[in-house]
């Protein structure tokens, strides 16, 4: 493992979101949405690079907090078929 | 506290951790009480069944911590719980790999190590996994 990713343990799946727009549309810090979600600030963040692909529940949470519904938020089409 | 302070509400999160935290610490601070005790009254003839209880007494505060840590990998983020399970599994299967391998090196008649190996292994290979596991998710 010298430079570059390490081993690969799984495949992340990747669902884009517009989480951080919405959260700067609300002036909202990563850790006022982590503490309004009940979550950690790191998976905020990961959910806002794409990195995390949210629990069912977690992304009503999200769609609830910002009063949007889920495919609003999240995109589809990201999803490979 | 500003205001918007005041209306967030707990992180859940947080406070599981912050509670296991505790938690832990009061059963290593009794888990080593537990062991002195007992280590003193099992070189002090203590005989018969008792010795077996008291040898095994140091296992009611690991079953408290234990008991503790399920309850906050319930309760924390679900992405902390995701990391922390993935490097579980790589410690499981490390752990294994070094088991079998060094059940071979006994049958070349390598002294047999105590039990309390398995256990440090399993540890030191958690903890070296998740970092390992959570950089995917940054």
């Amino acid at each position: 493992m010298v430079g570059g990713d390490p081993v690969r343990i799984a495949e992340i799946p990747v669902v884009k979101n517009r989480i951080r727009v919405l959260r700067a549309e609300r002036d909202w810090s990563q850790a006022e949405v982590a503490d309004r979600l009940g979550i950690a600030r790191q998976t905020v963040n990961a959910l806002e690079a794409g990195k995390y692909a949210p629990s069912l529940p977690l992304a009503f949470k999200i769609s609830k907090l910002f009063e949007k519904p889920v495919e609003d938020i999240f995109d589809s089409a990201s999803v490979e078929e | 506290m500003t205001k918007s302070e005041q209306a967030r509400p707990t992180n859940p999160t947080d406070a599981a951790k912050r509670l296991y935290q505790i938690r832990f610490w009061l059963g290593i601070a009794a888990y080593v009480a537990v062991v002195l005790a007992s280590t003193y009254a099992l070189n002090n003839g203590l005989t018969g069944t008792w010795r077996i209880v008291v040898a095994l007494a140091p296992l009611v505060p690991i079953a408290v911590v234990f008991a503790s840590f399920i309850e906050m990998m319930q309760r924390i983020d679900e992405l902390e719980r995701q990391i922390h399970l993935e490097a579980l599994a790589i410690a499981a299967g490390v752990t294994a790999m070094l088991a079998v391998t060094y059940g071979f090196l006994e049958v070349a008649h390598l002294p047999r190590p105590s039990a309390w190996c398995t256990y440090a292994v399993v540890m030191i290979a958690w903890w070296a996994a998740t970092p390992f596991v959570s950089r995917k998710y940054r």
